[in-house]
């Protein structure tokens, strides 16, 4: 354990300075797939802020995303800078998390699980529904811009951000009530904890960088229609990343997030047809073989801090 | 938009919510099974809904089988699928916390979804056995909602007759009343759970079916009615078997309702308003269910 708090920081620190100069010397396709890999670290990580640590399941978190990607869509198509643009779609995605969460997270149980999963088709309907604001089903194209190393830094930034968010949070008293109401709501309830209020603040937290991260998507891919900004894979391909990761760890999503994406760039990419039966198979694995995921399991094993 | 409402459409939008509101009703009634007897929310639920919908599809464009008569093969296919889900994954969890049932359930949902499209492939497929309407005065029945509705009902008296009358259905509701006194009266419990899951997925197949000959089959047409069934055991108050038929009657009227004020694409969206409306301002279902 003396030899993990001495290195790690070192080596983290490393990881980031390599990152933050990897654009002078990669390729733009290089930079591409670190742009996504830091998006996927972003929307895993958001998602174990609301399902890892209270244990309210989000069926639906992409609904974040697609918010986001049609916020800064549509402002940036009406002349507004996209990192502004960007910021505005996590603030609508967190007023839209409000929205939900206010009837949703008052209840205990499947109520929440059950209402994200059904978000995320109803914004779908709206999104091709609403054709002045969205474009419909033809979709919107943004004006062309070459920003991706500009992007790189945004989506790395964003990561960053959510990830020192889930450190502060996990070793504060907040995150104990948020654990605590995992993993008992009426004790938590007894102990004097106000949980629908920290379930709420939670929700809102996990909301934001879905949007961020959503409009910065938006912008790298200069088009998007209803069904590219809300696709059900995206929702499971989170929840896989914690899962395999750590559920309720800071750094579980982070490896989640990496080992998956590596296995995603190199091995599934070939196999395209049975892409979800082998996440669905992976969820069942790990719900049912190691339910702390492999972070979980390291911790236990070595006897880790449970801040690494 | 229809500025003119008359007394006929009213009448005959009031008729197709029933209709389609009894079929809502037996699946719910079997989501509502699940949820009762082990506090497990099935979101494979839909999904064993679809499986049951492609059977019926399956052996129709084979040997060209009448899709009322493959109830009898899908109904049980199906009850063993999910007996089988039970006994080898989902038991596992009913003791855990909800998140590992939620999830477990979601990645048997994903990778059922999955299989059909394999399977199947994502093209729509329809079964045209009966078309046309009953013409009754001033109004039209499409015969293959009046007959789903028919075999709905039945096979959710039945339920209801099994649940009530005999003593395993007896089990069954002492189970969901309190699992340890149960196991303390003699009744095994893993069994009335997996019997539990078995009936409530035969359900969802029987629903499956039925929607064969009216709506286009997919393999994610599934999920809508994990959402849909929820939502009636929603209004109906969880645990409370008889309120889950007044919610589903109950949604399938306000759908065909609203059909008459909204376009088709916007329609989707009425269920969802309606969950979030009764999780405000009457959380415990309109009949009252147990406290959540």
């Amino acid at each position: 354990m003396k030899r993990w708090t001495r290195w790690f920081p070192l080596a983290l620190a490393l990881t980031l300075l390599v990152l933050s100069v990897y654009p002078l010397w990669a390729t733009g396709y290089g930079v591409r797939v670190m742009l996504q890999l830091f998006m996927w670290i972003a929307l895993a990580q958001s998602w174990n802020l609301i399902s890892g640590l209270t244990g309210y399941v989000s069926f639906g978190h992409v609904a974040f995303f697609g918010m986001g990607s049609y916020t800064t869509a549509i402002l940036v198509v009406k002349g507004m800078a996209w990192p502004l643009a960007a910021v505005a779609g996590g603030v609508m995605a967190v007023v839209l998390a409000f929205v939900i969460g206010w009837p949703c997270l008052r209840l205990k149980g499947p109520y929440f699980a059950i209402a994200m999963l059904g978000l995320n088709e109803v914004l779908r309907v709206m999104a091709s529904y609403f054709e002045g604001l969205t474009g419909g089903g033809l979709g919107l194209s943004l004006p062309t811009l070459d920003a991706s190393v500009r992007i790189y830094y945004a989506m790395g930034l964003v990561a960053l951000a959510v990830t020192a968010l889930t450190y502060l949070i996990v070793t504060s008293r907040f995150g104990l009530r948020l654990m605590t109401i995992r993993e008992d709501e009426v004790a938590a309830e007894a102990m004097g904890i106000d949980t629908f209020r920290y379930k709420i603040y939670a929700f809102l937290l996990s909301a934001a960088a879905p949007g961020i991260v959503g409009g910065l998507a938006a912008r790298d891919m200069g088009y998007i229609e209803p069904i590219s900004v809300f696709p059900l894979v995206t929702t499971i391909t989170m929840i896989v990343m914690v899962l395999f990761g750590g559920k309720g760890t800071i750094w579980g999503p982070v490896l989640g997030a990496v080992i998956l994406f590596t296995l995603q760039e190199l091995v599934w990419a070939h196999f395209p047809h049975a892409h979800q039966v082998l996440l669905g198979a992976i969820i069942v694995t790990v719900v049912l073989v190691m339910p702390r995921g492999i972070l979980g399991v390291l911790q236990q094993k070595y006897n880790l801090p449970r801040t690494v | 938009m229809t500025p003119h409402i008359t007394p006929v459409m009213l009448g005959q939008v009031i008729v197709s919510g029933l209709l389609a509101g009894a079929l809502y009703a037996m699946v719910a009634l079997g989501l509502g099974l699940i949820f009762g007897v082990m506090r497990v929310l099935n979101v494979a639920h839909g999904p064993l809904l679809m499986l049951g919908a492609y059977i019926t599809y399956g052996l129709f464009a084979a040997v060209g089988l009448n899709p009322y008569l493959s109830l009898l093969v899908s109904m049980p296919v199906v009850f063993v699928i999910g007996v089988a889900l039970q006994h080898f994954l989902v038991r596992r969890v009913v003791d855990a916390p909800e998140l590992s049932s939620l999830l477990l359930t979601f990645g048997i949902s994903i990778a059922l979804v999955n299989f059909a499209q394999l399977a199947f492939t994502s093209d729509l497929r329809s079964v045209e056995f009966i078309t046309g309407s009953f013409l009754i005065g001033p109004f039209a029945f499409s015969k293959a909602r009046v007959i789903a509705c028919l075999f709905a009902a039945a096979i959710t008296a039945l339920a209801f007759l099994f649940l009530q009358k005999t003593r395993l259905g007896k089990a069954i509701r002492a189970v969901s009343q309190s699992r340890e006194v149960a196991q303390v009266c003699g009744i095994n419990v893993h069994r009335i759970h997996m019997l539990a899951f078995g009936l409530a997925s035969a359900l969802a197949a029987a629903g499956g079916t039925l929607m064969t000959v009216m709506v286009a089959i997919q393999p994610e047409m599934g999920a809508v009615y994990t959402f849909k069934s929820f939502l009636v055991i929603v209004l109906g108050g969880a645990g409370n078997y008889p309120g889950a038929l007044l919610g589903g009657l109950l949604l399938g009227l306000v759908e065909q309702l609203a059909s008459l004020f909204l376009t088709t694409q916007v329609n989707e969206a009425v269920a969802y308003v309606l969950l979030v409306l009764v999780l405000l301002l009457r959380p415990t279902g309109l009949l009252g269910g147990r406290a959540t």
